[in-house]
């Protein structure tokens, strides 16, 4: 078993807006190896990106981590930190960049119009890393070259407009590598880009892990993008992580009704002249408090005890656990769902 | 049976900037698109099939060639009549469900807005009863009508867009980028409402898109544009299933697929434009296999096939 790099344990964040409360985070556990590619998926509002906020102390004024643990274990000094135990901004500051790097969605948003790339990723290494302008700049331009900038003594001196979206989002990666991070986080990386782009940008993520010894948590709400790059894939549902597994696991076997709906709605999985299947509803009001199963109300197989009570846990195998009672000994035998059949047999080229 | 063609683009040529800054954006462009049918224009950022949209809205001017509506010209100086007449039948649905609806009108405004413009004289007690048709026939609910948009979801906000189109009964809808701003589970409602649409009213639809997946679902015919050309052209299943220019199949093998191990086999193709000796031998359109065209050369043609 390789080496944790950060255990979460019952964690719960709440937000208090107008008066009212919302759950969030509903007391969720999570671990994430030395050298992984986690990804977690779900829709907008399930939780995903303030999950992973929570990490890097990040979450608005009005959040509040209520309960848990969040354990980060790749401090230098080989200490294990409680992340929630954090108060000042200035412990944050050890915390952020340099132990966790973060990277947003959108890179027209996330550089500084009016400073060239270079000036900003070196900002990173003279930040996070002791060392000479000269050593510094010398750094930048070999990260400029390893997230696939060519020329880079040419495009230091440019400014972010000069670069079109997918190599903006590359200068983006650079920043965060430049501080030398030991986990990355993705937060939709590749949703504003194009899908050459977003191929490309995917195996570049790939080769930076290999190379810098990263662990990566990648956020999205596409399960398609994952396929490609995700050892473990946690699929998220209104605050809650109701299905943990393996890329194979997620993909060839989903349990849960959600993690099953999800992939039966990719247009990839389509067939022409048909409808494609939708997720009927919405997602629940997280300001109520939530009985039995989240996913239930927009269940049409729902069992009658997913209204009352949350299922726990079942185990599917080692690697792969779900939280449905669909998996406890007494429930019906459903039969597999027809797109996963499909995919199983790699019926979808 | 002759397929009646309701929109046609003769050699459309879309420049932008003057003098020395001059962009051409779109060269040449040539397709047709049938009553009834979905024909798709699928490309990357930057390759001209938004400004192709919206050149036949005439929100942008041409600079050369035709855009044919019914067999009559709509680009450059038409007559009032058929100014009214495409207002009316062309309608567009936009990618941005956040920036494409005025945040300071109420849904009732938004939507009824266009019907205002084009039916001066119709009454309030019609008027009502149209938005309230439009609004059900998207699937929300009459009484959203007197909210304001920032109190909807995005997929929520697509719809209040596709029922501002829906209420002037336009015969041809512009669909740019309708789903890529939306979550995957959305995506398949709007997806759905669009083709249902299709089937109710026999609406036409151009389907701008950058992702193939969707496309192959969603369209009958598909033009795959890069750098303003058009390089590969027919029906959707047969482009899809046997690409033959070397940008398509750049594309086809970016598409991220559900499925693991098939993701780790596969080899991502780079298109390289430099790959075509064009200033030996300049490519023309050849039909490569039966109503199958493809912008290549003497050369490419023998090699790619």
């Amino acid at each position: 078993m390789p080496d944790k790099m950060l255990t979460v344990e019952n964690l719960e964040i709440k937000f208090k807006l107008r008066g009212k409360t919302l759950n969030a985070i509903r007391g969720v556990s999570l671990d994430l190896y030395k050298g992984e590619i986690l990804a977690i998926v779900g829709e907008s509002g399930s939780g995903k990106s303030v999950f992973t906020k929570s990490f890097m102390g990040l979450l608005d004024q009005n959040g509040k981590v209520t309960a848990g643990r969040i354990t980060y274990y790749g401090a230098d000094d080989g200490n294990p930190i409680d992340l929630t135990a954090l108060r000042k901004e200035k412990e944050w500051y050890k915390i952020r960049g340099h132990e966790i790097a973060m990277i947003m969605q959108d890179p027209m948003t996330s550089l500084n119009p009016l400073k060239t790339i270079g000036v900003q990723i070196m900002e990173a290494v003279l930040l996070h890393q002791k060392m000479t302008r000269a050593e510094a700049r010398k750094k930048t331009l070999q990260y400029l070259e390893d997230v696939g900038i060519h020329h880079p003594e040419r495009r230091f001196d440019q400014y972010p407009h000069e670069f079109s979206g997918g190599m903006r989002q590359r200068v983006v990666i650079a920043i965060a590598i430049a501080c030398a991070p030991q986990i990355l986080i993705c937060d939709e990386p590749t949703t504003a880009l194009d899908v050459t782009i977003q191929a490309q940008i995917l195996a570049l993520l790939k080769e930076l892990l290999r190379k810098y010894k990263l662990s990566i948590i990648l956020i999205t709400h596409d399960l398609g993008v994952v396929a490609n790059i995700a050892d473990r894939v946690a699929v998220m549902y209104a605050g809650d992580i109701v299905e943990l597994g393996t890329g194979e696991d997620i993909f060839y076997d989903p349990r849960h009704p959600y993690t099953q709906a999800l992939l039966s709605s990719l247009p990839q999985v389509g067939v022409k002249g048909t409808d494609l299947f939708s997720i009927p509803g919405t997602p629940p009001n997280l300001f109520t408090e939530i009985q039995g199963d989240a996913f239930a109300p927009r269940n049409p197989r729902a069992l009658k005890i997913d209204y009352l009570e949350m299922p726990p846990y079942f185990q599917v195998s080692p690697t792969h656990k779900a939280k449905t009672w669909l998996l406890d000994p007494r429930a019906p035998k459903l039969e597999t769902p027809a797109v996963v059949e499909k995919i199983r047999n790699g019926g979808l080229v | 049976m002759e397929k009646e063609v309701l929109l046609e683009v003769r050699d459309l040529d879309v420049t932008y900037g003057e003098r020395k800054k001059k962009y051409k954006a779109v060269k040449k462009v040539n397709f047709k698109i049938y009553k009834g049918e979905t024909f798709g224009l699928v490309g990357e950022s930057g390759s001209g099939k938004t400004t192709i949209g919206r050149a036949i809205m005439r929100i942008v001017p041409s600079a050369g060639g035709e855009i044919l509506y019914k067999g009559e010209k709509i680009n450059g100086k038409i007559s009032p009549e058929l100014d009214r007449m495409v207002l009316k039948e062309i309608q567009m649905i936009f990618q941005d469900p956040q920036a494409s609806l005025n945040e300071r009108a109420k849904v009732d405004y938004i939507i009824s807005e266009g019907l205002m413009n084009i039916e001066k004289g119709i009454s309030e007690q019609e008027r009502r009863r149209r938005v309230e048709q439009a609004i059900l026939d998207v699937g929300l609910l009459p009484e959203f009508s007197s909210r304001f948009p920032h109190e909807f979801s995005g997929g929520q906000r697509q719809r209040i867009g596709i029922a501002r189109a829906l209420i002037m009964n336009p015969e041809f809808i512009i669909a740019d980028e309708p789903i890529s701003a939306l979550d995957v589970s959305v995506r398949a409602q709007v997806l759905n409402l669009l083709s249902d649409m299709q089937k109710k009213r026999q609406i036409t639809y151009l389907f701008i898109a950058h992702d193939l997946s969707v496309m192959r679902f969603i369209t009958d015919r598909i033009g795959v544009i890069h750098k303003g050309r058009i390089v590969e052209m027919g029906e959707s299943e047969e482009v899809i299933t046997h690409a033959i220019h070397p940008y398509t199949r750049a594309l086809l093998s970016a598409i991220p697929m559900p499925d693991p191990r098939h993701e780790k086999e596969k080899k991502l193709l780079v298109y390289e434009p430099d790959m075509h000796d064009y200033e030996k031998e300049p490519p023309k359109w050849r039909e490569l296999r039966p109503e199958h065209f493809v912008l290549a050369n003497e050369r490419e043609a023998k090699e790619w096939v």
